[in-house]
């Protein structure tokens, strides 16, 4: 199976102060990786780095996409090839549903800059998969939180590429939209192959969505493995300083993480 | 494609009614009739004054509204101006020291205050860039901040260089610095269409991305956007156009912030459509300010950067406060 992302030995630097080191992992194409760690480890910042979001900063380490390192892609080579999700609460675009996902398509877009047939079916499939088609022509801002966080994923479909990156994409939504965003993630990185990376405080998401996960702690990687050893106690004391209680679902049998009281 | 032939012809017909218009008006009315009699008082004044004025009125306030429409999608922010960012400034700056130092032409057809201008700008441009990038990366607020300081402190090298200056230049600078449109050469109008026309057909290739800088640096970014170039570049267009207008004309205010902005609240925030609106309405709001300014205190001129600050501080309040759309960036 072909390699999605390479990350060798990453590290990040801004103003001096190390953000991240040592970071190390191999996603292969259609593989779900979770990124979890407590406030400040470096989540959001590592899925940044693999798409050169920071404009300032210094890199050292390597990270490659579909083994060529991202540095030497163009910014519209890299948005051909993952799309991202950013972390809800910042300023609201001034744009409809409908115009945001417009805009998702600009990495396809030809100079002659017409809608084609693919933008048309890229856009209405993202509408659909979000179920988002009722919300087509309303304003973001006019949207609940929750609303516009499926917009935002809707834009990232929109876009039609092999690897989604996902900065807390459950954080505005409630539980049953929660629930419906981790069958959604699941179902595209099962049956439609797409590679998931994506950063979640909701540390029950990585046992649900398999894979994967990446452990942070001080920007530094404390586990990289598969998401079924967090169900065992020592990398969540560990990431997290505090205890966890770990339980089996008692309708479903599933491992279940929950945090203790302090 | 052949949906916008017909807004453009429209847009056309009504720029050429608000500029034959706004010729005919005046201290004096002109008839239709008299502007056809070779060697007419009346055709002399329209054709030699009012409608080569009132085409430079057309073309500054153009330009200065779209670069206000790109300075407003690069910053996110509606108060980002040329006066805002340094740029008007930094080209007063170089205007300024060339009526003091008393250049007139530096190249063929091209006067020395458009060229010290352009200098002042390229500084002022220079300076914030450099500013910013000094603190880490290309911060959007950091270069906002830059931009204000950089106003700040080429607005009272200006009023040194007033201070300095013999009377006779201190009130030509001071008069410049109100601004007005009379007693341009036409070689200067062709120069200031030329700039604006260019400057605006290279960044209307822009569209799309200055969109996607509206909805954010990263998200632009994410979507395949080269911010660096694309926002150096829309910076360097844009304080070209301004420096145009604020060498012939002087530092007018109120249009690079009102236009785009009145524009994006009745057709939205896409640039395609905003851009072409911004440029008539800019154009054609300078035309009726221009008119205004020759016409209320006549036979006396008012500066027209009052009157664009009298009519735009109200319509834009009362715009401002008729929208909703409060939680949106824009």
């Amino acid at each position: 199976m072909k390699r999605a992302l390479y990350c060798e030995h990453f590290g990040f630097t801004l103003t001096g102060k190390p953000i991240l080191q040592g970071i190390c992992f191999s996603l292969q194409k259609g593989e779900y990786l979770s990124i979890i760690g407590p406030n400040g480890s470096g989540k959001s910042t590592l899925l940044k780095c693999l798409l050169r979001l920071h404009d300032s900063g210094h890199a050292q380490g390597e990270i490659l996409l579909y083994d060529r390192p991202v540095r030497d892609h163009t910014q519209r080579e890299l948005a051909r090839h993952m799309a991202y999700v950013p972390q809800a609460g910042g300023p609201i675009p001034p744009f409809t549903v409908a115009e945001l996902l417009t805009l998702s398509r600009f990495p396809h877009a030809s100079h002659k800059r017409a809608m084609t047939d693919s933008d048309q079916k890229a856009i209405l499939y993202a509408l659909e998969l979000t179920d988002m088609q009722k919300f087509a022509r309303h304003r973001l801002s006019a949207l609940s939180g929750g609303e516009r966080q499926r917009a935002f994923l809707a834009a990232a479909l929109a876009q039609d590429t092999g690897i989604l990156l996902l900065d807390e994409p459950a954080a505005f939504l409630d539980p049953h939209h929660a629930a419906a965003l981790t069958a959604l993630l699941k179902r595209l990185h099962e049956h439609e192959g797409k590679t998931v990376v994506t950063v979640t405080h909701d540390l029950n998401h990585p046992l649900d969505a398999g894979g994967q996960v990446l452990v942070l702690r001080h920007g530094r990687q404390i586990f990289n493995g598969p998401a079924t050893a967090l169900a065992c106690p020592g990398i969540l004391e560990t990431a997290f300083e505090h205890s966890f209680t770990y339980i089996l679902h008692p309708g479903t049998g599933r491992p279940l993480v929950l945090a203790d009281h302090a | 494609m052949p949906g916008k032939i017909l807004p453009t012809l429209l847009l056309t017909a009504f720029c050429l009614l608000v500029l034959l218009g706004s010729s005919f008006l005046g201290m004096t009315i002109i008839s239709p009739a008299s502007i056809l009699e070779t060697g007419s008082p009346d055709a002399e004044v329209f054709w030699r004054l009012r409608l080569p004025r009132s085409i430079a009125a057309f073309f500054a306030g153009a330009a200065l509204a779209v670069s206000g429409m790109v300075f407003q999608a690069m910053f996110r922010n509606p108060l980002a101006t040329p006066f805002t960012l340094g740029v008007s400034s930094g080209a007063a700056l170089g205007a300024s020291l060339a009526i003091m130092l008393g250049l007139s032409t530096a190249l063929p057809g091209i006067p020395a205050g458009l060229c010290a201008a352009l200098l002042g700008c390229l500084l002022s441009m220079l300076l914030v860039c450099g500013i910013t990038r000094a603190r880490g990366g290309f911060s959007t607020p950091v270069m906002l901040l830059a931009g204000v300081i950089i106003n700040f402190f080429f607005s009272s090298l200006v009023m040194f260089i007033q201070y300095w200056s013999d009377a006779r230049d201190a009130l030509q600078i001071m008069r410049w610095l109100m601004g007005s449109l009379s007693g341009l050469e036409p070689v200067h109008i062709a120069d200031l269409g030329m700039i604006t026309a260019m400057g605006s057909l290279l960044l209307s290739r822009f569209t799309r991305e200055l969109d996607l800088l509206l909805a954010g640096k990263e998200l632009a970014a994410s979507r395949g956007v080269a911010v660096q170039r694309v926002t150096l570049t829309a910076f360097a267009l844009a304080s070209l156009m301004v420096a145009a207008v604020v060498s012939l004309a002087g530092p007018i205010g109120f249009v690079g912030m009102m236009a785009p902005h009145i524009c994006r609240l009745w057709l939205g925030a896409g640039h395609e459509r905003l851009l072409p609106a911004s440029f008539v309405m800019g154009g054609c709001f300078l035309v009726l300010c221009d008119l205004l300014s020759r016409s209320v205190l006549a036979p006396a001129e008012l500066p027209i950067g009052i009157i664009t600050a009298m009519i735009g501080g109200p319509f834009f309040l009362w715009t401002l406060f008729k929208s909703n759309r409060n939680s949106e960036m824009l």
